[in-house]
């Protein structure tokens, strides 16, 4: 089944301004899924949408089943939100917020103090349970929202942008945590800039162009069709121009080139092809220090695709 | 799915915490405790005047209560606007909505406990006024002196703060800035309403729909003639029952039209 849907979403602000144009996508239960697109894309607006902010023109978006925009109060209790940079209530505690968020989440009380010991434990803000939110840093009130978003064990997590804000070690924590709820049968649906982010944390990405969905796949399936199409190896000696020439002898290769001392070696993209071109150079007496065939990157694939879209070759 | 029954007890739990949660964020930003402490000095500022001058106190416990409530519009106002003012226009102007309406709750189950919030908050700062009064009558005049126009008054002011929330709250559903909203709530009721209401009276028309000018009932009800200078241009004065529905009247619409106001606005930008 899928948990989070959309169905033609379209959002007007005016006349002339369609900020969503058709969307639809469908998210599976214990997936994480990521959606990029460019700055004013609609992402955010989405997300919005997904989560009784915004109300859509025309077009219905729904959480396990149910219409976010007519049944708020059911779909709602699924979901854990992180959109945009929330405001904070400065004057208030950490415990003061999240106890007011567990009631309205229909927890009990003894569930909510232990659940904002674990939350805030997780979020690196345990010393902090009654410290006044206004004397935060932006890193520590982004924490705190995820502590908020997480609070209830909800079994789907939209987050916008989750990590802006965040240091590095912040950053890793926060891939760490998803990776585990995803381990617990999570669904996370999560927008980011950072592609090296999403490619590391989710399964499949969503591409949204001009307010439409411009691609919808696994980032496996991405990388593959995107095709890393050569090899870099380096040698224990680095090859001359003429020994790295008998390479493209070798079945498979399609050409040869020497690069800063390493040798990149164009073929078909094929994981058997990749082997085959291995054992030959090691048969015929390479000493190859490594073999790496290269990885297309989100990035890559990102601006492929926003290139096709703007019919830029 | 929720039957009717157990949708409609969760909305009104909703409210609740909601109201708490408000009285909370009153309490936490002092606003409450600077009220009541003015809901408290300000009588009894009327209480020290006449030993510290070598004055003798009204004759009687009415003329004394008359004297005392003389500011209590303008501080129901204050108050008003204090509690009620920035309630909900802040949640989007400094963007805490965005956690706050992603929640399963009707939107209206959070407006209608920020107004309760607002409300009880203010009729406490009244209830504060009135029991200093109370007890400064008992110290002077003997407890037995407390008259029914008294407790009408006290009344009339819970009355009249209600009307006065629901209209500072309107302001902070229709508004896009916190401080603008708290200001329009204050001067509209502290400035142009009285200013109108004059402006009637010179024109020879009644002003009976106008709230402010109902809010005099609050010293009315006592039979004392305060004798303002902004009253004895006056040439009319308000009736009782038609204040006190005219007072009601603006509570229920300004609600009202703050919830549906409220309701429509949009987490966009």
């Amino acid at each position: 089944m899928d948990v989070i849907k959309t169905e033609n979403l379209v959002k007007c602000y005016s006349k002339n301004v369609r900020v969503l144009d058709g969307i639809s996508l469908s998210i599976k239960k214990g997936e994480i899924v990521g959606y990029l697109g460019p700055n004013g894309s609609g992402k955010t607006t989405t997300i919005k949408i997904l989560t009784n902010l915004l109300y859509p023109t025309s077009g219905h978006a729904f959480i396990n089943g149910l219409d976010v925009n007519e049944n708020p109060k059911e779909s709602l209790k699924a979901v854990g939100a992180l959109v945009e940079i929330p405001g904070i209530y400065d004057y208030l505690t950490p415990r003061e917020m999240l106890t007011y968020f567990g009631r309205i989440y229909g927890m009990e009380r003894g569930k909510i103090d232990e659940r904002i010991r674990e939350t805030l434990k997780s979020v690196r803000l345990a010393d902090k349970e009654r410290t006044k939110i206004g004397a935060f840093s932006t890193g520590m009130q982004r924490r705190l929202a995820i502590a908020k978003a997480i609070l209830h064990e909800p079994e789907i997590l939209i987050l916008d942008e989750p990590v802006i804000g965040l240091d590095p070690k912040g950053i890793k924590e926060v891939r760490e945590l998803l990776r585990e709820f995803q381990k617990g049968g999570m669904t996370i649906f999560l927008s980011s800039h950072l592609l090296q982010e999403v490619g590391d944390t989710c399964d499949s990405v969503i591409f949204l162009d001009k307010a439409r969905v411009v691609a919808h796949d696994t980032v496996h399936n991405i990388r593959s069709k995107a095709g890393g199409k050569s090899i870099i190896v380096r040698f224990t000696n680095p090859l001359s121009e003429t020994e790295a020439k008998k390479i493209e002898t070798v079945a498979g290769v399609k050409g040869v080139s020497v690069k800063n001392g390493s040798v990149q070696i164009g073929y078909d993209g094929s994981p058997d092809t990749s082997y085959q071109i291995l054992s030959d150079l090691m048969k015929a007496g390479h000493h190859i220090v490594s073999y790496t065939p290269e990885v297309v990157s989100l990035e890559d694939f990102y601006i492929s695709v926003m290139s096709d879209e703007r019919g830029v070759s | 799915m929720m039957s009717t029954n157990e949708d409609t007890v969760s909305d009104l739990f909703h409210v609740y915490i909601n109201a708490r949660f408000e009285i909370k964020k009153h309490v936490s930003r002092r606003r409450l405790a600077l009220v009541v402490v003015l809901a408290t000095l300000l009588p009894i500022v009327f209480y020290a005047i006449p030993p510290l001058f070598d004055e003798d106190y009204p004759d009687t416990a009415n003329e004394f209560a008359s004297r005392n409530l003389l500011f209590i519009s303008t501080f129901v106002v204050i108050s008003a606007a204090m509690f009620a003012g920035d309630s909900v226009v802040t949640e989007f102007e400094k963007r805490t909505g965005l956690s706050l309406f992603s929640t399963p709750q009707r939107r209206t189950s959070i407006f209608a406990g920020k107004y309760i919030a607002a409300l009880l908050a203010t009729w406490l700062a009244v209830a504060c006024y009135y029991l200093v009064t109370a007890l400064e009558i008992g110290q002077i005049y003997g407890f037995g002196e407390i008259s029914l126009g008294f407790a009408k008054s006290f009344l009339i002011s819970l009355l009249y703060a209600s009307a006065a929330v629901s209209f500072c709250y309107f302001f902070s559903c229709l508004l896009k800035k916190s401080i603008t909203a708290m200001l329009a709530g204050f001067f509209v009721l502290m400035m142009i309403l009285p200013i109108v209401s004059q402006v009637l009276n010179i024109a020879d028309v009644d002003p009976w729909f106008i709230l402010t000018y109902n809010g005099s009932l609050i010293t009315d009800v006592l039979g004392i003639l305060s004798g303002s200078a902004m009253e004895s241009v006056s040439s009319f004065s308000p009736d009782f029952y038609v204040g006190v529905a005219v007072v009601v009247a603006y509570g229920i619409v300004f609600f009202y039209m703050a919830l549906f106001l409220a309701n429509r606005k949009a987490m966009e930008g």
